[in-house]
């Protein structure tokens, strides 16, 4: 590579959209289309193809690109954008740390030129598996939680096949590669290589091989510090909440079943409670019990209030002759109003009312007015508007 | 002839179609002598005992029971708005209290009104206020104030309906 390394990262940081927008394409579709490759760098009008191919960021791959691993790996990294691994993928681990451990004991004693280069070999392996196992542990714990929020607004059943798929898939053997307890599993495998370098970074007749050892001792204290750590995040956290998501959208799903169709589905039988019958044989039991609750029963009684306001009545008789003295009686409404009000301080509509039926005596002639007039009259709070009528003369008298 | 403490109360509250919850002394009793009280129930009356580690409920074969279809129907519409709310419905459920003001809300804002309004139980609010109190006395709510409630352990009993309904349905597609 021509450039210099500084040229490479300044590049980087220039044309940064160009660069994640050809990562999304790769991560989603497995490699960048030439057409897609040729519509992303349009579309930021800058023609870097030239440079994307000679500073090795994209290698061709038959007619298309895809971004190397080394930068794959780095954008990925800084994006913390990585897709859940098949635990198939970490087991891989498996078998290079053993095969490296194994052939580490075999040939502790011979040439120890051999021996360093196999101990970094075996700290590099162990720091990449641990690298891996966090990686997929922090993004199945963001794609549950997404999958929780139903950010992507995913039917019920949907959700049942992606919960049920990472249990099965992801997190119940990834939990089994992290199982110290697990003989074949790969935490088990370096809590052996643990004790084993324990031992020689003590006792080991060559100084730089013992600093080597010690070095690998500590990195796997804290390696599995880390990957119990991360057992802890998949047993306690996700493990409960995936099968709460499976538990919750089963739950949900038949319910939905079940309101589509809610009168043709069978449904779990209760009890029918029994009623109470009146042709039952407990009906003379139950209906005595109830009348020997009154046997003893006493007597209440209860006594009207007194009014202690004295009834009026009205003496027709008397206002009559009122009536028959005081004519004629131009405003007879009036009338009624005034003489009220000389018999009694606080005069009320009955009596008021009352006293208006002298209109209709037989006895005296009414007379209207030839043009319909209205006088308003007060009652307590209670103003009226009554016709204008005039009391003439008695029938009969001239 | 000896019988358990609290036997009347096992006997009545199951044949008033309630149920018993691990909390109360009578399931306790009834867990016990679960052999002996399913044969006595089965003897005496041909009902089956059902205990499980949730509630315990006394069913018939003959029963015509239309009261089990309402609740389906409530819990089920319950869940769907609860979680159409954005609400974790089986937490909620398990765990939290309801106003019957907020199982209004939901009722009459249901996409589900026409069942609603079909249905003699859960129709309209009175309806609905009566059948909480159904609820209530079978043991499947319990009331913490005048207008609420929370739910008992006996809800799984329809949950686990929900489930068995997706269950059919998988077996029915793989055969």
């Amino acid at each position: 590579m021509k450039a210099e390394p500084k040229t490479i990262l300044r590049f980087l940081l220039e044309h940064y959209e160009v660069i994640a927008e050809l990562f999304e394409t790769q991560a989603n579709e497995g490699i960048i289309p030439h057409e897609v490759l040729t519509q992303i760098i349009a579309k930021h009008e800058s023609d870097i193809r030239s440079q994307l191919l000679e500073y090795k960021i994209l290698s061709p791959v038959n007619d298309n690109y895809e971004i190397r691993t080394v930068y794959y790996n780095l954008i990925e990294f800084i994006l913390s954008e990585f897709k859940p691994m098949l635990p198939e993928t970490i087991e891989k681990y498996h078998t290079s740390i053993a095969e490296l451990f194994r052939k580490i004991k075999e040939n502790i004693n011979g040439d120890k030129v051999t021996l360093s280069q196999r101990l970094n070999d075996l700290a590099i392996e162990i720091r990449s598996f641990y690298e891996m196992v966090e990686r997929n542990t922090q993004s199945l714990l963001q794609e549950t939680r997404e999958l929780k929020a139903n950010v992507k607004k995913i039917d019920y059943r949907e959700k049942i096949v992606r919960a049920s798929r990472w249990i099965d898939e992801y997190i119940l053997p990834l939990n089994k590669i992290l199982d110290i307890n697990h003989s074949a599993s790969v935490a088990n495998k370096l809590y052996e290589i643990s004790e084993y370098s324990n031992k020689y970074r003590l006792n080991f007749d060559d100084e730089n091989s013992r600093q080597q050892f010690e070095r690998l001792y500590f990195q796997l204290i804290q390696v599995n510090d880390n990957l119990l750590r991360q057992s802890k995040i998949l047993t306690n956290e996700l493990l409960p909440l995936i099968e709460r998501i499976r538990t919750e959208s089963i739950i949900l799903t038949g319910w939905i079943t079940f309101l589509k169709n809610p009168y043709k589905r069978k449904v779990p039988k209760l009890l029918k409670r029994k009623e109470v019958s009146i042709y039952s044989n407990e009906t003379f039991f139950n209906a005595s019990e109830i009348f020997e609750q009154f046997k003893n029963e006493v007597d209440v009684y209860f006594e009207e209030d007194v009014i202690d306001s004295e009834k009026w009545i009205f003496d027709k008789d008397h206002y009559t002759k009122k009536l028959k003295d005081n004519l004629p009686v131009e405003n007879f409404f009036k009338w009624c109003s005034t003489t009220l009000k000389e018999d009694y301080k606080k005069v009320e509509i009955e009596k008021f009312f009352a006293l208006t039926i002298l209109a209709f005596d037989e006895d005296i002639e009414r007379d209207y007015g030839k043009k319909a007039e209205f006088d308003k009259i007060k009652i307590n709070d209670l103003t009226l508007t009554v016709p204008k009528l005039t009391i003439e003369k008695q029938n009969g008298i001239s | 002839m000896e019988f358990p403490n609290h036997h009347r109360s096992i006997v009545e509250d199951l044949m008033a179609g309630k149920f018993l919850l691990p909390q109360d002394r009578t399931y306790q009793v009834l867990k016990e002598h679960e052999q002996s009280y399913t044969y006595f129930f089965k003897a005496s009356f041909n009902y089956e005992l059902r205990l499980t580690q949730d509630y315990a409920y006394l069913v018939s074969e003959e029963s015509q029971e239309m009261l089990s279809r309402d609740i389906c129907i409530f819990i089920a519409l319950l869940s769907y708005e609860l979680d159409r709310d954005g609400k974790n419905f089986i937490e909620r459920i398990q765990f939290s209290e309801f106003e019957v003001e907020e199982i209004e809300n939901y009722f009459t804002n249901s996409a589900y009104i026409d069942l609603i309004l079909s249905n003699k139980q859960l129709k309209d609010t009175d309806s609905r206020k009566n059948f909480i109190n159904t609820l209530n006395r079978r043991n499947i709510i319990e009331k913490t104030g005048d207008n609420r409630f929370i739910f008992t352990s006996a809800h799984k009993f329809f949950m686990d309906f929900a489930c068995d309904i997706v269950k059919y349905e998988n077996a029915e597609k793989e055969e």
